[in-house]
């Protein structure tokens, strides 16, 4: 075996960290879009990726298929169902926040539940990142932890974009800062809001395409993630994209970092201390902006 | 009048019919069937199945059919407590199951307190069975002598010298990392890690790093599906070479689908293996075959002992003694009998454990054999 010191150790804890941290950056967008434009908070989140999960899994087991046409071809599915549900079921929960929680609950028991009549057991994802090992400084992963990280980057690049150059992707930023305005100026409000819910949709069940060769998927396996999302939005600020990547690279890094170092009984609890510190002392985020109350 | 009298006539014979034609008899079935312990509580459910429907089929106990009365305890010990609640607001007979140690230590409280049998067949932790359980028997090895038994094996036949331990932070894996690592430092080793993990953890990074700096030749699992086999890949992607050992957590089946080469060579100490005698051999392909083909593949290590506590504990002691609660205890107290897959006769000591000796295995070529002992 190759020595490896505590550099090499340090290395392979960052590396897995990032990776991790990257998945919840990317479940936590879905977070971060949808409150910006509803003040809403989808609990859903987590089935969804998880949900995403199975649905790369049922295509990659059926067509050989390389890795990024698998990713978009889950994500336009996403995207799409993520429409029509909000097109029949989540419009019209809008006029209550309340009710608007319990709706994306109930949705994430049936996303579960449905997943789980088909999948009752842990089953393993196929390896469409290759199964090579990447070897430096001391630390040796799968070559998949690096497609993570870049996967992330670039679409992050692309959402940032989106936003800022397209047509479309402003009249999505003109509804999120005002619904009414963009309304009168002639943005189609129904339809970007629809957009947004499919957008959501899709970044989840790209992360859980990201993360399934990684690990064993199960149907169970969003409720943390999703949590863990969360609390990388919140701690971010759950109205900032950059915010939110940044706290969901955090949360992975500290609790991979306490995990190795302090206690790994403790691993889980990084990120709940986090949520619970940051809605206590700085409920916008490291990165967010309070929105004042409009009268 | 006549008509009257003929009707009513009729339906008293109905009513005798009835109750001449006995209630069957219930056998609450608990286990994970979701959460975790999935994989180990539905071959659980497939050997009582196998076991009531072949018992119906020869015309039942005494005239009574036996029926299954199946619930989930999410591989959770609060829940088990709610399930084993129901089982008993349920009025079942009895209890033959239970999967996972905390699961089976907190449901065995409100089962001792009703008085209801229960027996497990799924839980290795020693707590279980000791002088203050009346009701709760077991038909498992505990974790003591498993552990000890592989820790001999990893010092002595294998010469291991350098051994990590990573184990659940369950009572399961305390339990058995406690033993293993007394008997190890009996034996003159010190283990050079031990780390330890949640249930339902996904990454292992951190831990198998640290054991990876203390530069194992044998690495210790104390967990279950799908965490264990989680490590091993893990273990080999970081470059861990050490050997793998383990106890019942890992016998499953599903072991090798999930792990398929990062557990060859594995050894552990389980509780059934097909190879032991041809009746077992003769069982289990009768169970493959049964239950093959569905969406849930057939897992003879779990069925087993659901099966054999079915047919040769709980079946002959309820011809006996029947369904009175008292009556049914003591005849399990004191039986006695032949089971396939253990060598010797087997009987319950007086803290209700069922005396056996533990099967050693080995993962090769994608299946489990039996341990010879060479490395």
């Amino acid at each position: 075996m190759e020595t490896t010191g505590s550099v090499g150790m340090l290395l392979q804890i960052l590396i897995g960290g990032i990776a991790t941290g990257s998945i919840y950056a990317v479940v936590g967008l879905g977070f971060t879009l949808l409150y910006r434009a509803m003040k809403m908070v989808n609990f859903a989140q987590g089935h969804v990726f998880m949900a995403g999960t199975f649905l790369g899994l049922i295509i990659a087991n059926r067509f050989a298929l390389p890795a990024i046409p698998l990713l978009l071809i889950v994500m336009v599915l996403a995207f799409l169902i993520g429409v029509v549900l909000e097109r029949i079921v989540f419009r019209r929960l809008y006029h209550d926040h309340d009710v608007f929680i319990v709706g994306a609950i109930g949705l994430g028991i049936v996303l579960m539940n449905t997943v789980r009549v088909f999948f009752p057991e842990p089953v393993p994802f196929p390896k469409v990142f290759g199964e090579r090992l990447v070897e430096f400084g001391g630390a040796r992963f799968q070559e998949a932890y690096l497609w993570v990280i870049g996967c992330t980057v670039v679409l992050v690049a692309l959402l940032h974009s989106f936003f800022t150059y397209t047509r479309h992707g402003r009249a999505m930023r003109a509804v999120a800062s005002d619904a009414e305005i963009a309304g009168t100026v002639g943005v189609n409000v129904p339809r970007a809001i629809a957009h947004i819910f499919g957008l959501t949709f899709a970044v989840a069940a790209g992360a859980g395409v990201l993360i399934g060769p990684l690990y064993f998927v199960s149907f169970d396996m969003g409720d943390m993630v999703g949590l863990k999302a969360f609390a990388a939005a919140v701690l971010g600020g759950i109205n900032s994209v950059p915010g939110t990547i940044l706290g969901g690279i955090a949360i992975g890094l500290l609790e991979n970092l306490a995990g190795t170092y302090i206690s790994s009984a403790y691993k889980d609890l990084v990120a709940f201390v986090i949520l619970l510190a940051m809605l206590v002392f700085r409920p916008n985020g490291l990165l967010g902006t309070s929105t004042p109350v409009k009268v | 009048m006549r008509n009257k009298l003929a009707a009513i006539a009729i339906l008293s014979a109905a009513v005798a019919a009835t109750s001449a034609q006995a209630e069957d008899i219930r056998i609450g079935v608990i286990a994970g069937f979701s959460g975790p312990g999935t994989s180990y509580g539905i071959g659980i459910r497939q050997g009582a199945e196998m076991a009531v429907k072949e018992i119906n089929a020869e015309g039942g106990i005494n005239g009574r059919k036996l029926e299954l009365v199946v619930v989930d305890d999410g591989s959770n010990p609060g829940q088990s407590v709610t399930a084993m609640q129901r089982l008993i607001n349920d009025k079942v007979d009895l209890i033959v199951g239970g999967w996972g140690s905390s699961q089976v230590l907190a449901a065995m409280e409100p089962a001792e307190r009703a008085g209801m049998p229960y027996v497990v067949v799924g839980a290795s932790n020693p707590r279980i069975t000791t002088e203050k359980n009346k009701w709760t028997f077991r038909v498992l090895q505990s974790d003591t002598l498993q552990a000890e038994e592989v820790a001999d094996i990893a010092v002595h036949r294998l010469g291991l010298k350098r051994i990590a331990v990573i184990h659940d932070a369950n009572d399961y894996g305390v339990s058995n990392r406690e033993s293993f690592v007394a008997r190890m430092k009996k034996l003159g080793v010190n283990p050079v890690e031990v780390q330890v993990y949640q249930t339902t953890d996904k990454d292992f990074t951190a831990q198998l790093t640290r054991i990876r700096a203390s530069n194992p030749d044998g690495l210790a699992i104390f967990g279950t599906i799908p965490a264990a086999p989680a490590i091993m890949n893990q273990a080999r992607e970081i470059g861990i070479k050490a050997q793998f050992l383990g106890t019942t957590g890992i016998a499953n089946e599903n072991l090798i689908t999930l792990a398929p080469k990062a557990s060859e060579g594995t050894i552990f100490a389980t509780m059934f293996h097909e190879d032991v005698d041809p009746d077992a051999r003769k069982w289990s392909d009768r169970y493959v075959k049964e239950f093959s083909g569905g969406s849930q593949p057939p897992r003879p290590v779990l069925a087993a002992w659901e099966y054999r506590a079915i047919k040769f504990i709980v079946a002959p002691c309820l011809k006996k003694a029947g369904t009175d609660k008292d009556k049914f205890r003591s005849c399990l107290t004191t039986w006695k009998g032949r089971i396939f897959g253990l060598p010797d006769e087997a009987y319950f000591n007086k803290t209700n454990h069922l005396v056996q000796q533990s099967v050693i295995v080995q993962v090769g070529g994608g299946e489990f054999r039996a341990y010879k002992g060479d490395k």
